[in-house]
């Protein structure tokens, strides 16, 4: 038994490269509970995007605790503490088990029936005041692929309008959007078993041991293995990845473009470009030639605030390995020229020449369990099926197999992105909302303003979900859910590995799933297609996921092959699988033809600078056909930077017993216990310059809002401030009464996108720090384990207790 | 020779562009993408100023580079203010789609001043200003193709709707 708190990533397995990463079954169940009368459901785990394989323990009809799946790609048996301990949210005695609708002022019970009347007859009335340009959809990157595709034909096919979203809009849209630029479309170019292989490993902005701790697991054991990968890691604050790398390059905050160009401009001077490659799988080279030829280290080191020393040194072990894999995530999409820093990192492996082939890709990782679904069905950013929608012949098919009018599909810009909508529903041209499965009320940024915007009067503001949150008191009909373990359904992880998730238990009370709400709104509203039969033709998960997988077929995430009846006990199969590779495809890419061509192409291109979208014409004269594009990109400073009065650079981010706003991991005793409440890291020297001392009560205030937290003095870059971004206004447990101050990280944000991808720059802003009351020698709520490791004072260490035990079984 | 004019249309169409992208900015601040990305692109006009520059004296065009220095004054500050207070009300998407237009077509104005600039240091064989119009042409040409894309979303939004 081990205390899976205190040690986050369990024992090691060491193994070499290409020997094959060990098995090991991590589990945990209920005390108490006979073993021999539990049942086990084949599921994967839904708390970060590494969608580990798991099975849903069962006893007496509850969900009593979960176990890693030995024969699973993704983990083999492994699981984390978020996916040991997070499922007993789903247990929680404040689950939404009815439907609530607004009377008087207040949120009170009704039937389905009266909520669901309601929520039609708004949408009626909005879409003939309105027009369908009146209706907003915001959804969630936890849900299956089958509500999404529900929701997406509802939407965009239904009732026409663009303004359709997800929430991972905040978390991964850079990765689809960087993804598109260089090869022409979303999808990982290769797959996890590439960690297996590598020689060489570049993380940048990927707080990979907390983020997704079983995939760091896996890094860590062929760090271990005798034949150690080298790793360069690029992280303002000293994360676990960085404590291991070979050059760790604690870059300023918002200057990702800079260095990604300074080691670029390093690999062209110290001649490690696969120059062969370059020139009969890219286009672009001279361009970016020229851009990096500005950016030698010194320029680089100026702007980065670290040695010009390391980021040659960096260069050159990036460019001496001979299997190279880079991961990226927040640290880039939700900076600074996020799409088109994103983009730097694919041509790095492009300069080396290094892309489908054993251990060598780059990774553009997603963060939610299911945003790669939401990019497949067309809720985040794309249409359905990684269409363009700027080709009328992708429109135009799309159109014959929903069996709609191709007019009734918007396609005169890009689908909305959630700023934009919310910023229609503030000037009022949007006026009915429907929030499934998502809190933005604490995930956005500037909370006051997105606050003020939710309450209007003349806005309609439904929210599906399983718990009441800061959103939910903000709406006007609450719908209960289904969660996790309580539907069936599929869903697709950062290496389209496509998992299938049986339903273990009934949802309780009268909680239903997303697909069947929408199902019933969908023939409420009588939504019918071209014909006159009901537009949704689908009444169960399987129906709707074989309905997908046709509508999928010839494009790049092709799920024709694919089926209810394959998915079961396959541990994980990774599109594209078709008939002609029935088992899935490992790596994408693999004969260096890259989906570029415009009648392929996902989409045109942007320019990163402003996000002005290209046109056929642009792409057919760039005319990559099949090859990869090189992007260049100047860097600019950030649009705020410190001043006199706000002297500190905010960044803000995640930690490894937390999932999003806690909705789920805060209802797990052991992962609220480990990290209960909201910090902020203060370097020591820093700390010591303005008196603050480990566990004051500071003040962290930006020119937009303010929160209080208690000090951790870390080992974070001088200059630079962390907050973790989980915390709401409330405290968990009591939605109604918001905890006794502002909390919340996005009371400090500012509000602005990346050009392309729209991502909301949650990680650069400029703030002041002011000591307001002693902590009384105790310590903040932070845990002490990975990035937030306390420097300087004795802090006792961060343990689970006998709750936290987890049981491991090595199976070699 | 005439290069002189070629060069003064040119600066004064970057000094317009620069002006009508700071009064968008401003007076549309609550959208905080027209709002960053118009500042930043003003602030690049007054770059395109620098460059052109030490042409001036060599051809004698009169030059003053006024209108591009990136200081809020307090007209843009009155501005500011002013687009939260008609940031929610009905007419801002009318008054959006206008300003665009105007913004769409003094990039254009600006581009073609550009051309016609590089034409003519070709035929005068003045290799080091045709560097400069070379390049600038991609920033130059980025901006119509900006000012378009964000049309094509905002139009059907406020033409479409009752608000
Ligand atoms: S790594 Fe991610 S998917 Fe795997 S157990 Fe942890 S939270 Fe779940």
């Amino acid at each position: 038994m081990t205390d899976r708190i205190a040690d986050v990533w369990g024992a090691r397995t060491p193994y070499r490269a290409g020997s094959g990463w060990p098995r090991r079954v991590d589990q945990h169940v209920e005390d108490g509970v006979p073993e021999a009368e539990v049942r086990w459901f084949p599921s994967a785990c839904v708390l970060c995007s590494n969608g580990c394989g798991m099975d849903i323990a069962v006893h007496q009809g509850r969900m009593v605790g979960v176990r890693g799946r030995a024969t699973d790609r993704v983990n083999h048996g492994r699981l984390g503490p978020k996916g040991l301990f997070g499922w007993q949210a789903n247990n929680s005695a404040d689950r939404l088990v009815e439907p609530l609708v607004r009377r008087n002022g207040r949120l009170e019970r009704a039937s389905w029936e009266e909520a669901m009347q309601l929520v039609v007859e708004r949408s009626r009335r909005v879409l003939a005041e309105q027009g369908p340009l009146g209706m907003a959809f915001y959804t969630s990157g936890q849900l299956f692929l089958e509500d999404y595709y529900t929701l997406s034909l509802v939407a965009r096919g239904g009732i026409g309008t663009p303004h359709l979203d997800g929430n991972t809009r905040l978390c991964t849209s850079t990765a689809e959007f960087a993804l598109a630029e260089t090869f022409g479309s979303d999808g990982a170019p290769g797959s996890l078993t590439d960690i297996d292989q590598c020689d060489t490993l570049f993380m940048i902005g990927h707080n990979m041991a907390e983020t997704h701790t079983v995939l760091w697991a896996r890094v860590l054991d062929r760090l271990q293995g005798g034949d150690r990968p080298r790793l360069v890691v690029v992280d303002p604050r000293p994360t676990t990845a960085a404590r291991e790398a070979d050059v760790h390059l604690a870059i300023r905050n918002g200057t990702n473009a800079a260095l990604l160009n300074g080691i670029q401009h390093e690999l062209i001077v110290q001649d490690r470009v696969d120059h062969a490659f370059v020139e009969e799988h890219t286009v672009g080279f001279e361009t970016l030639r020229r851009q990096v030829r500005e950016y030698p280290p010194e320029r680089v080191a100026e702007i980065c605030g670290v040695r010009a020393e390391d980021v040659v040194e960096a260069a050159r072990i990036l460019g001496s390995g001979q299997r190279l894999v880079s991961t990226c995530l927040q640290g880039v999409y939700q900076s600074h020229q996020a799409t088109a820093s994103a983009c730097q990192v694919n041509n790095i492996n492009l300069l080396r020449g290094m892309i489908g082939r054993p251990g060598c890709t780059v990774f553009q990782m997603n963060g939610q369990p299911t945003a790669q679904n939401t990019r497949e069905t067309g809720a985040n950013g794309s249409f359905p099926g990684m269409r363009n929608w700027q080709n009328p012949e992708h429109v135009e098919e799309l159109a014959r197999i929903w069996n709609v009018d191709p007019l009734q599909l918007s396609s005169w810009a890009p689908p909305t992105h959630a700023m934009q909508i919310l910023r229609y529903a503030e000037q009022g041209s949007v006026r009915f909302l429907w929030v499934i499965g998502t809190n933005p009320a604490v995930s956005l940024p500037e909370l006051p303003r997105i606050r003020s915007i939710l309450a209007q009067e003349r806005l309609f503001v439904v929210v599906s979900d399983a718990f009441l949150t800061e959103t939910t008191q903000l709406a006007d009909v609450v719908l209960p859910v289904a969660l996790w373990g309580e539907k069936t359904g599929t869903y697709t992880n950062h290496d389209r590995t496509v998992h299938l998730s049986e339903k273990a238990v009934d949802p309780p009370g009268r909680a239903r799933s997303d697909m069947e709400i929408l199902l019933d709104y969908a023939q409420r509203l009588g939504l019918t297609d071209r014909d006159g039969a009901p537009l949704v033709a689908w009444r169960s998960p399987e129906e709707c996921f074989d309905a997908f997988k046709e509508m999928t077929r010839g494009r790049p995430c092709d799920y024709s092959g694919l089926s209810y009846r394959r998915l079961r006990g396959a541990g994980g199969i990774q599109w594209p699988v078709t008939d002609e590779r029935p088992s899935g495809t490992e790596r994408l890419y693999a004969d260096h033809e890259f989906n570029t061509r415009t009648d392929r192409c996902q989409d045109y291109g942007h320019d990163l600078g402003t996000g002005a979208a290209y046109e056929r014409k642009d792409r057919a004269e760039l005319g990559p056909d099949g090859r990869a594009i090189l992007k260049a990109v100047r860097y600019v400073p950030p649009h705020e930077a410190p001043d006199e009065d706000h002297p500190f650079l905010l960044t803000t981010g995640r930690n490894v017993y937390h999932w999003h706003t806690r909705t789920k991991t805060g209802r797990a005793p052991q992962l609220e216990a480990a990290a209960p409440d909201v910090w902020v890291e203060l370097s020591v020297p820093d700390a010591a310059r303005l008196g603050i001392a480990e566990g004051d009560l500071v003040l962290v205030a930006s020119s937009r809002g303010a929160l209080q937290a208690k000090a951790r003095l870390s080992g974070i870059r001088e200059g630079v401030v962390f907050v973790p971004m989980h915390y709401g206004s409330c405290s968990e447990g009591d939605e109604s009464e918001p905890a006794g101050h502002a909390r919340a990280a996005n009371e400090l944000t500012i509000t602005d996108w990346d050009p392309v991808s729209k991502q909301p720059v949650l990680k650069v802003a400029a703030v002041r720090i002011e000591r307001l009351a002693d902590g009384g020698a105790a310590p903040a709520p932070a845990p002490t384990t990975a990035a937030p490791g306390p420097r300087g004072e004795a802090v006792p260490s961060t343990s689970g207790g006998p709750g936290a035990r987890a049981t491991v079984e090595d199976e070699t | 020779m005439k290069l002189d004019r070629a060069l003064e249309d040119t600066v004064q169409a970057e000094a317009e562009l620069a002006t009508r992208l700071r009064v968008v900015a401003d007076r549309h601040a609550v959208e905080h993408d027209l709002h960053h990305l118009g500042h930043s692109l003003a602030r690049q006009c007054g770059e395109h100023l620098e460059r052109l520059a030490p042409f001036a004296d060599r051809y004698g065009a009169s030059v003053g580079a006024d209108g591009v220095d990136d200081s809020p004054g307090v007209v843009e500050r009155i501005r500011r203010k002013g687009a939260q207070l008609v940031g929610r009300s009905e007419g801002a998407g009318m008054l959006l789609l206008r300003d665009l237009r105007d913004l769409y077509l003094a990039a254009h104005e600006a581009e073609l001043s550009w051309l016609i600039l590089g034409l003519a240091a070709h035929a005068v064989r003045d290799r080091e200003l045709l560097e400069v119009t070379a390049d600038c042409r991609e920033q130059v040409e980025v901006r119509g193709r900006w000012v378009r894309t964000r049309i094509k979303e905002v139009a059907p939004q406020v033409l479409a709707t009752s608000s």
